[in-house]
């Protein structure tokens, strides 16, 4: 199989000299690291790489909104690509002017993330993997044979660990608004931490709760570790079970919280 | 946490939809139907109007039981307002007990204008549900 490195940078050269697109956003080596990139002529494609794994979908958000009439090409994964659709459900980004290089995740990929759809709908680079069950995961069953008492003290001792940085917020994809309820005083008082977390993780993980694509960026950028993948990864299977509803699968299909029962149904959960 | 004499007495919110849910608790009212005293009313334009925030600062905020009550499926003043309240609390009440809060102290259902008895039977339930599982502590508990 050819080098998947190697598969992208043709893709991505074919796009830049064919003109389809202005510019290729990926990753490429910079300052001994690696960040986002936006390629511009075929020339530069060298320095492009793929691992380790780094959102695009904020940085595509941005550059749409400097320059909304550019082409671009995105290097996406299952989750960029499901954090796009439930940005352009929201107006965010516009996916019409977007050419998607598919790129599957590895199988180790799929199971450190808990990733249940670890490719994106069209797969250019990489080979299609199974993706796990998010509920699979030795932490998240403990959580659930826990007791309500139990689970309150967990999640106590991990909230309580919050600096309210709001790195979580600010990483992940689909939190888009502009007055965000976490910093209003009425709910999160200021100059408290760590935050009253019934204010801020709770409500924090409603908000997110029909749109989450469970990428996991909030819990990576998180400073003091708080395992908040583990919730919303029980959140994200519960939409799944009381609406038959995935974020990030169809941009066509609305949020189950904002339709009627007719339009999408709510389904009985099953025992937890 | 207030106790009475016979033990335990649960602090209970209970937001009634303008148009039935408040409507029938004053027709339980007026009936002098008997209830138990332990909640209080705080009237909204519809369920849909409960936002889940309300509902989860009540709980950290030392309230034992939190009741939302709509008009029927079908019947809401703002046509399909109940089936937001409906979805969104289903999906709160799972919520609430990943995080570690007993999903039955909060209880979703819906009173029409006309059912004051029914009104004064889902109240004394689920005060008494709420006595059996004892005072709510908070995240801080």
């Amino acid at each position: 199989m050819q080098d998947p490195v190697q598969r992208v940078r043709e893709i991505a050269g074919q796009l830049l000299t064919g003109g389809q697109v202005d510019g290729v956003l990926g990753l490429c080596e910079q300052h001994g690291g690696v960040g986002p990139c936006l390629f511009r002529g075929e020339d530069d494609l060298s320095s492009l790489v793929l691992e380790p794994k780094y959102p695009l979908a904020n940085v595509c958000k941005l550059i749409q909104a400097r320059y909304p009439n550019g082409r671009l090409g995105v290097i996406v994964r299952g989750c960029d690509e499901r954090a796009l659709i439930e940005m352009a459900k929201r107006e965010q980004v516009d996916l019409d002017k977007l050419a998607l290089i598919g790129l599957a995740c590895t199988e180790a990929q799929a199971v450190e993330c808990r990733c249940r759809h670890p490719y994106p709908q069209r797969i250019d680079v990489g080979e299609r993997v199974e993706g796990v069950a998010p509920t699979v995961d030795e932490n998240v069953r403990k959580l659930l044979e826990q007791g309500f008492n139990e689970r309150l003290a967990f999640w106590h001792h991990e909230f309580s660990k919050c600096i309210k940085c709001y790195g979580c917020r600010n990483a992940c994809p689909v939190c888009i608004c502009e007055e965000c309820i976490l910093e209003d005083e009425l709910w999160v008082q200021p100059g408290v931490v760590p935050p009253d977390y019934a204010a801020f993780q709770f409500i924090r993980a409603y908000h997110i709760s029909d749109k989450c694509i469970g990428c996991g960026e909030c819990e990576a950028a998180c400073p003091m570790d708080i395992p908040l993948t583990r919730l919303y990864a029980l959140v994200r299977e519960t939409v799944r079970e009381l609406f038959d509803y995935e974020a990030g699968a169809d941009v066509a299909a609305p949020s189950p919280l904002v339709t009627t029962l007719e339009e999408t149904p709510l389904l009985e959960v099953g025992e937890r | 946490m207030e106790k009475s004499a016979d033990g335990f007495k649960p602090k209970i919110l209970a937001f009634c939809c303008n148009w039935c849910s408040y409507a029938g608790a004053d027709l339980a009212g007026v009936s002098r139907l008997q209830m138990p005293s332990d909640f209080r009313v705080i009237r909204v334009m519809c369920s849909a109007r409960v936002s889940p925030e309300w509902v989860i600062k009540a709980l950290a905020g030392g309230v034992d039981g939190v009741m939302v009550l709509g008009c029927h499926i079908g019947d809401c003043h703002y046509i399909s307002g109940n089936h937001r309240a409906k979805k969104r609390f289903a999906l709160l009440k799972e919520m609430l007990g990943y995080l570690g809060i007993n999903p039955a102290r909060l209880y979703v259902d819906w009173v029409s204008a006309s059912e004051g008895a029914r009104f004064q039977q889902i109240v004394t339930e689920f005060v008494e549900t709420v006595k059996e599982l004892g005072p709510h502590h908070g995240p801080e508990g």
